[in-house]
């Protein structure tokens, strides 16, 4: 199968932040092709190159979304009228309120709106591939009036009729950015219109590829979000104006809407990315939550060796910062002295940015506080019952030596995504705390103590409850590995997408046309054998594909490949 | 369901003791992730609670909370809010560990108005209830939370805060005010460089002879240009847009400037016979005094673009629409034009006075608004119609010394007719001052359209 992976900013890139899934995922599926597009997000991105590749991957594309070269051409006048209709129908939509707003998304009117918002959006993606020239276009005067005119409209939302032009400009320009893939040129048979499955790792800008090559080839869209890009934007954008905030929140609650009803399948990665979907009018039918994978094999010794770790050892993991909430950890800790005088405290991280700096020196002051340093003895050295160290020092070496240090493993967060340190506790065997705050319910699945959040006594109760429970720890460790191991691991992740690709391109495969020489349509051209392994019909057909609503089919081009599904793997 | 609802009654507390005796139970009966999805988690917390009460019917226990995940649904959502208030009471309830009895959490009659004031910045902000609900997810409220709130999820209850914060429409339509380019001393100072060495180089010119002259005036030519190189190279005379340079063109005009006047008067006259000596008198002669005020003349059309880029984008912020943004930034493009206009003839004048050279007032006037007018339209994007425009001048003046030249061929003699007819009647000065002139009154009307629109004084590239 020959599958187009878009990812933004991450893979194939050295810097990419979500590119280790990808790489994984790529390397996973020997059996099929890929082809890679890649938007990146900076030139330093770029220079810095590319993670090496495994064969399987056919090619690589890549666009920058940090610059872009306005081509100069210059619109004629009815090519300026279709943009000028386009762009207009594109910002009317934006102005008449956000996708989601109290009304589900079936409702008539918000779906009216919503076939606006995808034809508009289309409209333009085709001026893009006709007439080019979209970028200047986009920066153009005509491009802001028609923003005006959007807002100052009858039956615009009171924000966007506060809008002043300051606000239209920053508005123009990040529509401008977001909509920077409409011009690329990926979109033809050589390119996403040769694959047969797009696969987007992420909402969003990536998505924008995948969606217009559905629309222009029909190729089916497979989305998947470990985040949620729209819950992201919200949470990025608090620095603008009301108007901005507003119509742009209005553009990618559209944008995702847009997005989730052209998928075949969405992909998130936990119920709470789920919840978001489903909320911004995913069809539940279309979900399917495929946890993360992490690498079982650097924790197969921790967890695997017999409990050796002291028995009077919490130990915390993870990057320093508020939202871990040690100091409530720290209380709770100090609950647990009271009970256990010999509970020692083990916090493993490094902080992360200035913040995070600031956070954990005030930590260890507060530590220095509630605990005096305490020797066995009169005649031996003491220290502080609580320790903060870093990954990488003489005493752990690696990440699982920090996990098989302690008996029990505390998260003590307020605020939490996936937990991915609780993913590592339970690969290492370990029997959690952990606060009842993001996936954490959802991954530690009955395998570990829960307490609420911001609660230390709660927290406090639960490590002694398990600190004076050796067996109680080595049955949670065990069940919270054999969890994690059934949900968590790599093979699990590409196993599920193996599965998934398996079934969009069984429900809906892309229809090529094969044409002869002459080019008319040949009948029988791909027969039922070109779905099994290898190549069966040679490189000699051409393909085009059918169905792109303006695509003529007497454009043909030749195939990069035919389907060669595996049937056997 | 109704097991639950019987265990959930307020019964003894149990120490933490019982976790471990449902924990042997709840591997195997542990519900499948993909199953229970959404609903996993509400139970999950749900039956931690309950086996932290009841210590005997742990068998019980098991069984209700995975079939509660398998029926989901309404029968869920009841779940959660029987249990709403529960996650903070069995922390405070086991008197096992606690020293002290809990005293109940004072809570007033509208939990969700406390909730409100504790993110009010939160709430007036919001433009939509998803804004709220991302932001109380990220300072921890989850689904469980809402429950307290007698809410199914995060989402309702983020709509229920988003219809309930009240919305003044009489709030100061003032936004922030966009941020203005600030004068900076490195460009200020190097605005005044090309001037600075011009003056040194004319000096010079002055107080040498013969073959040092000569590289005085390469070597000074040579400083001249890098200078004014860098002067370009930042403040409100930056350009980003590389696509069409101009400094070949504009290295031209400034030439015909210094040596065009002199050439095309010695040509009328069948010269040049020699090369230009580097002074003002001879036959050939330097005009230095307007290339000296066109130098001098950087720092001031500096300044003049960074008062309208900084007026320019207060009346960005200040104007409600296009149009009343572009009347407004007309009279302020006009009235830069004319400062510099009159800066610049007031250096001519002092140039002229110091170095006793004729006046040439039209062409250099008309030569510095010309050159100002496309430095001002490339900064601002418009690169097309300046590098146009100025092609057209300087071929223009090209052509007028090519046709006197092409003259002196056998039978040619009719091309130089039309600007022989001009030297004759407005001198030679006439020739530069009506191609630059016409130049500049071209951008100056290309200016008034393009500068006056607010996406000319955007800035590209960076979010506000």
């Amino acid at each position: 199968m020959h599958i187009g992976l878009i990812a933004e900013g991450g893979y194939p890139f050295v810097s990419g932040d979500a590119g280790l899934w990808c790489d994984r995922l790529v390397r996973g599926l020997g059996q099929h092709e890929f082809d890679i597009y890649a938007l990146s997000r900076s030139e330093r991105q770029e220079t810095e190159g590319w993670v090496p590749l495994p064969p399987q991957v056919n090619r690589v594309r890549t666009a920058p979304l940090w610059t872009v070269e306005d081509d100069g051409m210059g619109y004629g006048r009815r090519a300026r009228r279709r943009f000028t209709e386009c762009y207009g129908e594109l910002v009317a939509v934006l102005c008449a309120g956000s996708a989601i707003d109290g009304a589900g998304p079936s409702e008539d009117p918000s779906a009216t709106e919503a076939d606006r918002f995808g034809n508009a959006l289309y409209g333009l993606a085709e001026l893009a591939r006709d007439a080019g020239g979209l970028v200047g276009a986009l920066r153009s005067e005509a491009a802001v009036r028609a923003l005006e005119r959007a807002c100052r409209a009858r039956g615009a939302t009171s924000a966007a009729r506060e809008a002043r032009v300051p606000d239209l400009l920053a508005v123009a320009a990040h529509l401008e950015r977001a909509l920077r893939p409409l011009s690329l040129d990926w979109y033809e048979d050589d390119g996403l219109g040769s694959v047969d499955l797009c696969h987007a790792t992420s909402g969003g800008t990536a998505a924008l590829p995948g969606l217009l090559a559905h629309h222009f080839c029909d190729v089916p869209l497979l989305l998947t979000e470990y985040g949620v890009r729209l819950r992201t934007h919200y949470l990025a954008a608090t620095e603008s104006s009301p108007a901005v905030r507003a119509l742009l929140a209005a553009f990618h609650g559209r944008l995702a809407a847009e997005t989730y009803t052209r998928a075949t399948l969405i992909t998130p990665g936990n119920s709470h990315a789920r919840r978001w979907q489903e909320r911004c009018g995913a069809d539940r039918e279309k979900l399917r939550t495929v946890y993360p994978g992490m690498d079982a094999a650097r924790f197969a010794e921790v967890g695997e060796a017999p409990d050796c770790a002291d028995p009077d050892t919490l130990v915390w993991v993870g990057r320093v910062e508020p939202a871990k909430d040690l100091v409530s950890l720290l209380h709770a800790f100090a609950e647990v002295r009271k009970e256990e005088p010999k509970a020692r405290l083990r916090i493993v991280g490094t902080p992360s940015g200035p913040e995070g700096a600031a956070y954990l020196g005030h930590c260890k002051a507060l530590a220095v506080q509630l605990f005096p340093d305490e020797a066995e003895g009169p005649h031996t050295v003491g220290d502080n019952p609580v320790s903060f160290e870093e990954i990488g020092g003489p005493e752990i070496p690696a990440l699982a030596d920090a996990y098989a240090s302690g008996a029990v493993t505390v998260l003590s967060s307020v605020v939490e995504g996936f937990p991915i340190g609780l993913v590592e506790a339970m690969l290492c065997g370990r029997a959690t705390v952990s606060t009842d705050v993001g996936a954490v319910v959802e991954v530690i699945g009955g395998t570990g103590l829960v307490v609420p959040p911001r609660n230390p006594r709660a927290l406090a109760e639960a490590c002694v409850a398990l600190l004076r429970d050796p067996e109680r720890r080595e049955r949670l460790g065990a069940a919270a590995r054999a969890r994690a191991l059934e949900l968590f691991t790599v093979e699990q992740n590409v196993a599920a997408f193996h599965g998934i690709y398996l079934e969009i391109v069984s429900r809906t495969p892309v229809r090529r046309v094969v044409l002869d020489e002459a080019g008319a349509p040949l009948p029988f051209a791909v027969p039922a054998e070109a779905h099994v392994p290898g190549r069966w019909t040679g490189r000699t057909a051409r393909v085009v594909a059918r169905g792109g609503p303006a695509r003529p089919t007497e454009a043909p081009v030749r195939a990069t490949s035919l389907p060669a599904t595996e049937g056997a793997r | 369901m109704s097991g639950l609802g019987g265990l959930d009654r307020p019964g003894a507390p149990a120490g933490p003791g019982a976790w471990d005796e449902r924990r042997q139970e709840w591997p195997e009966a542990e519900p499948h992730p993909r199953e229970s999805g959404a609903g996993a988690p509400g139970t999950a917390a749900g039956a931690d609670e309950l086996s932290a009460r009841v210590d005997g019917v742990v068998d019980g226990v098991g069984e209700s909370s995975v079939s509660s995940a398998r029926v989901g649904g309404a029968g869920e959502s009841s779940t959660r809010v029987g249990g709403a208030d529960k996650p903070c009471t069995p922390a405070r309830e086991p008197t096992a560990v606690g020293p002290r009895p809990a005293s109940p959490r004072r809570t007033g009659a509208d939990p969700v108005k406390a909730l409100m004031h504790r993110h009010r910045d939160l709430c007036e902000r919001a433009v939509d209830p998803l804004e709220i609900a991302a932001g109380l997810e990220a300072h921890g409220v989850t689904d469980r939370t809402a429950a307290r709130f007698l809410h199914r999820d995060v989402f309702s209850l983020a709509e229920e805060i988003y219809a309930r914060v009240p919305r003044d429409s009489e709030k100061p339509p003032g936004g922030p005010l966009l941020t203005t380019p600030r004068a900076r001393a490195d460009w200020l100072l190097l605005t005044l460089l090309p001037g600075a060495l011009c003056a040194a180089v004319v000096t010079a010119l002055h107080l040498t002879h013969g073959q040092s002259r000569v590289i005085a005036a390469a070597a000074g030519a040579l400083a001249v240009a890098l200078a004014l190189r860098a002067a370009l190279a930042r403040g409100p005379l930056a350009t980003t847009d590389r696509t069409n340079p101009t400094a070949t063109r504009t290295s031209w005009l400034i030439a015909y400037a210094l040596l065009g006047d002199g050439l095309l008067r010695a040509a009328m006259t069948g010269g040049p016979d020699t090369l230009p000596t580097g002074t003002a008198d001879g036959p050939w002669p330097f005009t230095t005094a307007p290339v000296l005020a066109l130098t001098l003349s950087c720092a001031p059309a500096a300044w003049c673009a960074h008062l309208l880029a900084v007026r320019a984008r207060r009346k960005l912020s200040a104007s409600r629409g296009l149009a009343e943004f572009a009347t407004s930034v007309k009279p302020l493009l006009l009235g830069t034009f004319v400062l510099y206009l009159g800066a610049l003839t007031a250096l001519l004048t002092l140039t002229t006075t110091a170095l006793d050279e004729p006046a040439a007032y039209p062409q250099t006037l008309t030569l510095g608004a010309l050159l100002l007018l496309a430095r001002l339209l490339t900064t601002h994007g418009f690169t097309h119609a300046p590098a146009l425009v100025l092609t057209a001048t300087a071929s223009a003046e090209a052509t007028a010394l090519v046709t006197l030249f092409a003259a002196r061929l056998p039978g040619c003699a009719w091309l130089a007719t039309p600007v022989q007819a001009l030297i004759d009647t407005w001198g030679p000065a006439a020739v530069p001052t009506l191609a630059c002139g016409a130049g500049a009154l071209t951008l100056l009307l290309h200016a008034t359209r393009t500068l006056t629109r607010a996406s000319a004084h955007a800035t590209r590239d960076q979010p506000w």
